[in-house]
């Protein structure tokens, strides 16, 4: 019996030891990865950013590839997007290059919301679309069709209507988006949220489903070799 | 014993999904199996409680049980039994409309959820003996 007590007393030690670490965790950047093409000027430009939050010149870029409809993108932009905001983007330390990665396989309306984001965007309102797609993402996921709830959210934001949902009805932007997707891909990206941290020289932190303290650890390593 | 211990992995397992749920834990990434799909979807939560809290709550209680059958003075005891077995069947019910959720509704698995399911399910086999103590109310 006290033998018994001892393994159950061993599997809680263990049991939590491996639950803190996952809590904690993430997958943390230990090893600079290749920039590849994400440093090629010509993928580059093909592939232009959604949105860049932050400013533009700021020492530090961080780029994240997100997908609308995952899960784990709007806890991303719900839990520690602010908290990079308040940390880096809004102090001028880091800007944030948003790129489309939607994930056609598992995800329907993921491809028409990264392309109704940037009809949002033609009318400067891309960061306020990018929030409320979020925001609302548990209610258009499940739906048949999710172009309806596209369109409210531009009227909800007072958008001029006409212009965004001709937008939305054409292809306009699927040939980006398809470039963003090529970019991530030749990038080594197959899960979203993924953010790349740039060091410089052709460098960069690559994380997956990072926290803020993966993300904050990974740029106080980089310092300020950007 | 083996109740004990597969109760504990479970509430540890628990414990993260619902640590997961929580905002606790960095986002779980889309694209290496839709765990995050499935904790985000509708059927996470019941009410304001999240699925995975009802679970640890669960696990806890038959640990706890588990444990308490163990004691001499209690080893003689019909009511630990059949809350154990009532509790782990309940346990398999529920796990398997969560696990028919995945597959038929939700169209998305989370690994965890399914490493759950069996763990109660081999806790719910485990219990079956216990059948007999309810009966006799016996001894181990």
């Amino acid at each position: 019996m006290k033998n018994f007590y001892i393994i159950i007393l061993a599997v809680a030690v263990i049991g939590a030891g491996v639950v803190f670490y996952a809590i904690r965790g993430g997958s943390p950047a230990l090893e600079p990865v290749d920039l590849g093409e994400l440093g090629n000027a010509e993928m580059l430009e093909l592939a232009q950013p959604a949105h860049v939050f932050g400013d533009p010149d700021a020492p530090i870029t961080i780029m994240e590839f997100a997908d609308y409809q995952c899960a784990g993108c709007m806890r991303f932009a719900g839990l520690v997007k602010p908290q990079v905001d308040a940390a880096y983007i809004s102090t001028g330390r880091a800007r944030l290059v948003f790129h489309d990665f939607p994930l056609i396989n598992l995800h329907a309306h993921a491809f028409l919301a990264a392309r109704a984001a940037r009809c949002a965007g033609d009318q400067d309102r891309y960061a306020d679309y990018h929030d409320l797609v979020f925001d609302t993402q548990n209610g258009w996921s499940v739906m048949e069709s999710a172009t309806g709830h596209f369109k409210e959210l531009a009227t909800q934001l007072e958008l001029d209507a006409d212009a965004f949902n001709d937008c939305l009805d054409s292809d306009r932007h699927a040939d980006v988006v398809t470039a963003n997707m090529r970019l991530g891909q030749a990038a080594g990206v197959n899960s979203t949220p993924t953010l790349f941290i740039h060091l410089g020289g052709g460098q960069a932190y690559q994380l997956g489903g990072a926290g803020f303290l993966d993300i904050q650890r990974a740029i106080e390593s980089a310092g300020s070799g950007n | 014993m083996a109740i004990a211990l597969l109760s504990l992995v479970g509430a540890f397992l628990a414990f993260y999904l619902l640590a997961a749920n929580l905002g606790w834990t960095p986002p779980v990434p889309c694209g290496t199996g839709d765990c995050a799909t499935v904790q985000s979807s509708e059927y996470a939560t019941v009410g304001p409680v999240p699925v995975s809290g009802i679970g640890l709550a669960g696990y806890v209680a038959l640990l706890a049980l588990s444990l308490a059958g163990l004691q001499d003075r209690l080893s003689r005891s019909r009511l630990i039994p059949f809350l154990l077995f009532g509790g782990a069947l309940f346990g398999v019910l529920f796990s398997g409309y969560l696990t028919y959720l995945e597959a038929a509704v939700i169209k998305a698995w989370c690994r965890y959820c399914v490493a759950s399911a069996i763990i109660i399910t081999i806790v719910f086999a485990a219990t079956l003996p216990e059948l007999k103590r309810i009966r006799t109310g016996g001894g181990r």
